[in-house]
């Protein structure tokens, strides 16, 4: 990725300029010492004076009224505020007229912002002072007082703090009253510039000690840049939180969020005052301090999936290289390209006007329809439709250009989603919630309705990065989740009737990511990298987990690494320097899942034992379970050594029953419940009660003894064993209770049994059908 | 006789024989007198074109002198700031290096892995080939 600057070869400026800020993707303003305010149009070329302000105002900040208030999105900014070395903040029109001018602070105003949703202004100044003012001016609250100037103030993502510059240190400050500040020290220089992307929730730092950093929200430094020959002016975040702009003395520099740098420009413009990303986040403008602006488009971006390689060489051309002949195509556009996405065989370009699906099959005929509004923010892909993500809504098409659904719930704000936020699959679409970050939304993706009862799926505490599979049914769809202490969870999304456990499967995990073709997951665990072969082994058999892993020591990725893609058996992480490592997992796992999908369970063993692998084998065993396949899974439970499960396994095909086999499988992957129920709807009574007695289940087995009537006298029996055997006594009331005037013949118990299981012998036989099939039941 | 007399009478005559109140010889040497006098002023007038002259020729040269000297000045502050200019731009250009090389960097750890990856699928290839 680079940027492709261009100047003026005089500056249209006489003096330095001091800010500039954007209207639309092809409108600027900027504004100079030489008191002008001139309006550049990069559609034309052309820059003309807006206006000429009085003698005495310096501008020193502006900022434009954000576009979308309360929903309703305008289509262009109408005025801005800026602030003047006099001491006041002047509301500026578009056309230039100072609608209005507050006496807001002693000495210069340094830096003035709005909001997110524009009910609020902030304004700091070389007094120290912290001021919030109302949309009209009028002064709300001073914030906050100190004895040093505030330098740059941003807004917190959802508008409810504020982040300002006290001398070498940050704080973050809550609007509450009495809410918690947080203060660091940031820099060995005075700080000249924050910034803080709504997006990805970081914030940007940048001083006079020539370093710029990125920071979390909870002021933990993420990167921290190395010394420059100057001190950093300007810093600003893209609207998406993937790219960040740098601005020194004659330098400017394009940044990846984790920091670092993608590309470095030294064009003539002395000092960058002011940065400002279009809204498309394709242009940059600088406000130089000899009296230029400067504009800057990146291009160069590239996506890489299998033998393709897409480069964007130009605002309007893409390149695409097949690596395995060197065939190149170009691909043209009318508009400039926003954005872009290359996956499950399908090229999915958005320019300002127009959405593009390419096929790799056939580049030249692409399939065009129009957007309704310009700036898609995000596209995910899935391997039947994708999803575009712009500022009013969530879309999903098809391949083939038509509209799906558009799910929403209330109090959605997209501007704020990212890949991390939202997932997509075949069947379901997952959104993380902005104002409940412990909240999951899930939606059908064919209807856009919510998913099942509609109830949301949540979590007690906030959820960071969210990941559905790919592949499978969707009855067994499953989502991953990270949370805030970075444990990762996984659990299914449908959700019938009872709450389906949300399982922990990793603890300390940076990134993860599903595989395209199998329900693989790979994630880099604090120190190690981890791919799980089979994660619903936790559903399975949850000791079985550990041995599904693959592990391997991830010290050469440094900290902070991120899973780019995970494609086939190719994984592709970026380090935090920003070169990518390409890594290889073996591939027979995916070719296991494969059989398994198919229900080849034949080959699946063959395959085992080709490989010689034991992770393999428990896959196999885990898989096999799930399916109920239980021929197999003794054969691999047999081959990773576990006998105590190959006896279990042996011991329930010998049940009489289909019920009780079922039950008993359902007992094995720890669903006792479940168990309990399905031999009580077959009417196995006293089955259910064996088991909650081997279960040592007291309470439940008499219980069920009691209402059903049957069996009192074997739970009491059995419980008198018990407490024989540990020397104790019966200490339980209601048991107690039952054992007055009762007395134990074990014969007769004996007796009882036997004959129970004849019964069900019997009732099996009646109907010898169905018990020879108890094998696959989705 | 008559001579002497007209003489104390102040009268005088001439070799022309006029009679003159002057006596002759006075009246010649300020006949001369005045001729000395004029060739006197007339000398001077030139010599004082000449001094005048030779100021503004001076005058010009020093101005010439000035001018070169000023530029002189000119020349040695271009050099230095030269040399100044100079040690930004390398300094630009060593800063655009670092940023090559650390992309180099970036790209010679991806070209390693890559290369791992193909020695990883060329042992698999063979493994596999080998136990078919």
């Amino acid at each position: 990725m680079r940027l492709k600057t261009s100047l003026l070869k005089e500056p249209k400026h006489k003096e330095l300029v001091s800010c500039v800020g954007w209207t639309t993707a092809d409108e600027l303003y900027s504004c100079s010492e030489d008191h002008q305010i001139i309006k550049w149009n990069l559609l034309t070329c052309e820059a003309t004076q807006v206006a000429k302000l009085p003698d005495d105002i310096y501008p020193i900040d502006l900022h434009w009224f954000p576009k979308s208030v309360g929903g309703k999105r305008q289509t262009q900014a109408e005025n801005f505020v800026l602030t003047s070395s006099d001491g006041k903040f002047h509301l500026i029109s578009k056309s230039g007229r100072v609608e209005k001018s507050v006496e807001a602070h002693c000495g210069a105003v340094l830096a003035g912002r709005w909001n997110y949703d524009g009910t609020a202004l902030v304004t700091v100044g070389e007094d120290g002072q912290i001021k919030i003012w109302s949309k009209s001016g009028m002064l709300r609250s001073t914030l906050a007082q100190q004895g040093t100037p505030i330098y740059s103030v941003a807004w917190g993502p959802d508008s409810e703090k504020i982040l300002y510059t006290s001398g070498k240190q940050l704080i973050i400050k809550p609007l509450q009253a009495n809410a918690k500040i947080l203060q660091w020290k940031a820099h060995d220089g005075i700080i000249l510039k924050v910034d803080w992307n709504s997006v990805n929730d970081l914030i940007l730092s940048a001083g006079e000690d020539c370093k710029y950093k990125v920071w979390d929200s909870y002021g933990r430094l993420l990167y921290s840049s190395q010394s420059h020959e100057y001190p950093i002016t300007s810093v600003a975040w893209a609207l998406d939180g993937e790219l960040f702009a740098v601005g020194s003395f004659h330098t400017l520099r394009l940044c990846d969020k984790t920091g670092w740098s993608y590309a470095l420009e030294k064009p003539n413009t002395g000092s960058l005052f002011n940065i400002a990303w279009s809204i498309d986040g394709t242009q940059i403008a600088g406000a130089c301090g000899n009296g230029h602006v400067i504009f800057a488009h990146v291009v160069e971006q590239r996506w890489v999936w299998k033998n393709y390689e897409i480069t964007l060489t130009k605002r309007r051309t893409m390149e695409v290289r097949n690596v395995l002949n060197d065939a190149v195509d170009l691909l043209e556009f009318r508009d400039r390209v926003i954005k872009a996405s290359l996956n499950y065989e399908h090229l999915v370009v958005s320019t300002s006007l127009q959405c593009y699906i390419f096929s790799t099959k056939n580049w030249n005929t692409p399939l065009i329809f129009d957007l309704k509004e310009g700036t898609v923010s995000l596209i995910l892909q899935a391997e039947r439709h994708f999803l575009l993500v712009d500022g009013g809504g969530i879309y999903l098409y098809s391949y083939e250009g038509r509209l799906i659904s558009s799910p929403k719930f209330p109090g959605m704000r997209t501007d704020i989603l990212n890949a991390q936020t939202i997932s997509l699959s075949n069947d379901t679409l997952a959104v993380r919630d902005k104002s409940d970050e412990k909240v999951i939304y899930l939606f059908e993706t064919s209807s856009g309705k919510p998913l099942g009862d509609g109830k949301p799926l949540s979590h007690k505490t906030e959820i960071l990065e969210i990941a559905l599979d790919q592949k499978g049914l969707t009855n067994e769809r499953k989502i991953v989740f990270i949370d805030k202490n970075r444990d990762l969870y996984i659990t299914s999304v449908k959700r019938f009737g009872k709450e389906q456990k949300i399982i922990k499967i990793g603890t300390m995990v940076h990134t993860l990511a599903w595989n395209d073709t199998c329900n693989i997951l790979g994630g880099v665990q604090d120190e190690r990298f981890t791919v799980w072969y089979y994660p619903n082994a936790v559903y399975v058999d949850k000791e079985l987990l550990p041995k599904t892993l693959f592990e391997k020591d991830a010290s050469e990725f440094s900290k902070n690494p991120q899973i780019v893609s995970f494609v086939g058996s190719q994984i592709t992480i970026r380090r935090a320097d920003g070169s990518l490592i390409h890594m290889n997992i073996s591939p027979y796992p995916a070719i296991l899942h494969e059989y398994v999908s198919s229900s080849k369970w034949e080959d699946a063993i063959r395959l085992c034992r080709f490989v010689k692998d034991q992770t393999l084998w428990a896959c196999l065993a885990a898989m096999a379970v799930a399916s109920k396949d239980m021929d197999t899974a003794e054969i691999a439970y047999a081959s990773i050594g576990e006998i105590d499960k190959v006896k279990y396994i042996g011991s329930i095909k010998d049940l009489p029953s289909k019920e009780s086999k079922l039950a008993h499988i359902l007992l094995f992957s720890g669903n006792i419940q479940d168990a309990e129920m399905l031999l009580l709807q077959a009417g196995l009574i006293y089955q259910a009660i064996q088991v909650n007695i081997n279960l040592y289940n007291w309470e439940r087995a008499l219980e069920l003894a009691m209402k059903h009537k049957t069996h009192v006298d074997t739970v009491l029996a059995y419980r008198q064993k018990f407490l024989d055997d540990f020397g104790k006594k019966e200490t339980n009331q209601r048991f107690l209770q039952n054992a007055e005037g009762l007395e134990v013949n074990w014969d007769k118990i004996k007796a009882k049994i036997e004959l129970e299981i004849a019964k069900e012998r019997e009732r099996a036989a009646a109907t010898p059908a169905v018990r020879a099939s108890i094998t696959i039941q989705h | 006789m008559a001579k002497g007399i007209l003489g104390e009478a102040g009268l005088h005559f001439d070799e022309l024989n006029k009679l003159r109140v002057l006596d002759p010889e006075v009246s010649q040497q300020t006949v001369e007198l005045k001729d000395e006098c004029k060739a006197f002023v007339d000398k001077i007038a030139e010599f004082k074109k000449n001094v005048s002259n030779f100021i503004e020729l001076v005058d010009q040269q020093a101005k010439a002198a000035e001018n070169e000297k000023i530029k002189a000045i000119g020349a040695r502050n271009l050099l230095k700031s030269i040399t100044k200019q100079r040690e930004a731009q390398q300094q630009q250009l060593q800063a655009l290096i670092a940023e090559k090389m650390t992309q180099l960097e970036r790209y010679r750890v991806e070209y390693e892995t890559l290369c791992k990856t193909e020695v990883d699928q060329n042992e698999f290839i063979d493994q596999f080939i080998f136990q078919k």
